[in-house]
């Protein structure tokens, strides 16, 4: 192979050399981007869970409370026993697991979700002590309660204030800036998860709608092994029974209904049309590039050049091709996907995830979390389409070479 | 000029299908003779030539260069006797778009192992000796047919060869250019030694050969 002789065909040759790799650039960026995408989608997809360090929530919903005074459970949130927690962080791929007491809480003056929560924790609203913006969170066994900002400007509460909860009074330790807190877990009133308990087990009005022990909860945050979750998922449902709701960063990936939603092979799909067309396209260019070259590979082998020396040549032409195509078409992919890293989408929250209750003002409208998409090109991406380009090219290319540099110089140099 | 021949074709045909294009035709080159073949268009001087310089395989019979049989060898084999023993010129130039005067002599060259520099110098001095010192690095688009003839030439001294054929050299150029092109050929049968199988149908230019051989309907004439 003749270094000299190559750079002086690609350069000489602008057209050729750009329509074969812009062939392949384009295989390549579309490659990077659909995969990049999909894996972006992925990611937001866990956005409402990854706040909770959580992969899995768990619920169970139940029926609307009969009268909505006291402290009664949003129909989305009824009871899981002890028993049934217990079970559950046995099963197998569950690595942690949190838990949590969510009320709605009526008296005769105001409404108030309240949120029982654990006062230690990495899984679950216990990381809920990072949003604390006035005041502190709460010491652990005495009667104290945090607040949410908008709802204690509405109602004039501050740190130190005591309010009424559930027949006793709590006094309050902090505010929470809920514009921080996951939309999942955002609340009025957050407090030790023991009180929560403690408030839901002394409500005739719950316990009519769903029997509830001290010890019992009606939300579980979960951090499971990757590999274990689909498993995990099935085994939860079989345990809580039909009314379990069970949400997976899958779940919201099929609520965000994109293209890449629809199923978990669409973006496998995708890349292997892509991938076709790029073999197809690639293959047409190389083929025509060698085709063009049969009289320019006749006089190499007339001066002397053997069938692998012109057959090397050619196919080193073509690599280099594949070489400025691959480069500009992972440029290319790395210019879109800065733009579509500026695209904001909006991930629906499920109603029956909403703490909000749908009769207040406000509460019947669908809530999303809205993030920028996390699109990113992970290294091992762009080094697949790189080296997969230039597989594709080279093979192509090759094998093509070695065809045509069998000729002999009198089939194209023009005999009688 | 040495009596033992520098080529010989003993009773050398070629048939395409049904049709015989060279028939029994037994030639011989002395080492640094200049013998030129001619005849109609047609009469099988061109397919001759690809025989005997072993771009073709003869149907049957035998073609001997420098005592090497070229009869039945591989691809690759003759692709190598080519390198060191052939230079071929063409009509039509045959030279690569994209590489320089200086670069398409040097092509010969390109593989083997040598340093670019000394190809370089190898073509330059070839292409300086046939008054194209001004014109190394232009492209072939750049160059008159003569220019372009003068390159082809040069490019098929580079390899230092024993002989040289050429088919029909100066046909695509005019008459004035023709016996230019001439010149240089004879110039450097007389300086090199080197042997030349031409084909032309130009008997004016013929006559300036040591030896011409006239062929007809694929057979040697008197």
């Amino acid at each position: 192979m003749n270094l000299h002789y190559l750079v002086k065909e690609l350069y000489h040759r602008k057209t050729r050399t750009t329509i074969a790799a812009l062939g392949l650039a384009a295989g390549i960026c579309l490659l990077i981007v659909i995969n990049a995408l999909a894996m972006a989608y992925r990611q937001a997809a866990k956005a409402p869970l990854k706040d909770f360090g959580a992969d899995v929530i768990v619920q169970r919903s139940g029926d609307v409370p009969r009268e909505l005074s006291g402290a009664v459970f949003p129909c989305s949130a009824v009871t899981i026993t002890r028993a049934e927690v217990e079970r559950i962080r046995r099963m197998p791929g569950v690595r942690e697991m949190g838990v949590a007491v969510l009320l709605w809480v009526f008296d005769a003056r105001r409404m108030a979700i309240v949120l029982g929560i654990e006062d230690q924790g990495n899984v679950g609203p216990a990381i809920l002590r990072r949003y604390v913006s006035q005041g502190r969170f709460w010491e652990a066994g005495r009667p104290e309660v945090l607040v949410e900002t908008a709802y204690a400007r509405q109602f004039g509460i501050k740190p130190g204030d005591r309010i009424p909860l559930g027949g006793e009074t709590y006094a309050v330790a902090g505010l929470v800036d809920a514009s921080r807190v996951p939309k999942v877990a955002t609340a009025n009133i957050y407090l030790p998860l023991a009180q929560a308990q403690r408030i839901a087990s002394a409500s005739t009005n719950l316990r009519t709608v769903s029997p509830f022990a001290p010890s019992d909860v009606n939300l579980l945050f979960i951090t499971a092994d990757q590999d274990k979750t689909a498993r995990l998922t099935s085994s939860l449902a079989a345990l809580l029974g039909p009314k379990a709701a069970i949400s997976t960063p899958e779940s919201f990936l099929k609520s965000l209904g994109t293209l890449f939603a629809l199923s978990d092979k669409f973006a496998l799909t995708v890349s292997f049309i892509v991938i076709i067309i790029t073999v197809l396209i690639t293959f047409k260019s190389m083929a025509a590039n060698v085709s063009e070259r049969r009289s320019e590979i006749g006089i190499l082998k007339a001066v002397g050049w053997t069938n692998r020396q012109a057959a090397m040549q050619i196919t080193a032409e073509s690599v280099c091709q594949c070489l400025i195509g691959a480069a500009v078409g992972l440029l290319a992919a790395f210019w879109a996907v800065e733009a579509l890293g500026l695209v904001t989408i909006n991930i629906p929250i499920p109603w029956e995830m909403s703490p909000s209750p749908h009769f207040l003002p406000g509460g019947g409208d669908p809530v999303f979390q809205t993030l920028r998409l996390p699109i990113r090109i992970s290294a091992g991406l762009a080094v697949s389409a790189v080296v997969l380009g230039l597989v594709v090219g080279g093979l192509t290319a090759g094998l093509l070479a070695r065809h045509i540099a069998r000729i002999k110089p009198s089939e194209v140099l023009g005999y009688e | 000029m040495s009596d033992s021949p520098l080529l010989t074709g003993e009773h050398v045909s070629k048939s395409y299908g049904a049709l015989e294009v060279v028939k029994n035709v037994s030639i011989e080159v002395a080492p640094a003779e200049f013998v030129c073949l001619v005849g109609k268009s047609g009469s099988g001087k061109t397919t001759l030539l690809a025989l005997l310089s072993g771009m073709e395989q003869p149907t049957s019979g035998r073609v001997t260069l420098d005592d090497t049989d070229l009869t039945g060898s591989s691809e690759n084999d003759l692709a190598l006797i080519r390198r060191e023993k052939v230079g071929f010129i063409f009509q039509s130039f045959h030279l690569i778009p994209t590489l320089s005067a200086w670069e398409n002599v040097a092509l010969p060259l390109f593989p083997l192992k040598m340093a670019h520099q000394e190809r370089r110098s190898r073509a330059v001095a070839l292409l300086t000796r046939m008054d194209m010192g001004r014109r190394l690095e232009h492209l072939p688009a750049a160059l008159s047919g003569g220019e372009k003839q003068r390159v082809a030439i040069a490019r098929a001294l580079v390899n230092r060869p024993r002989i040289v054929f050429a088919d029909e050299p100066t046909g695509n150029l005019d008459s004035t250019t023709g016996a230019d092109i001439m010149d240089i050929l004879k110039g450097l049968q007389d300086e090199a030694g080197v042997a030349m199988l031409m084909v032309t149908h130009d008997h004016e230019l013929a006559g300036r050969a040591d030896r011409i051989v006239r062929m007809q309907d694929g057979e040697l004439g008197a």
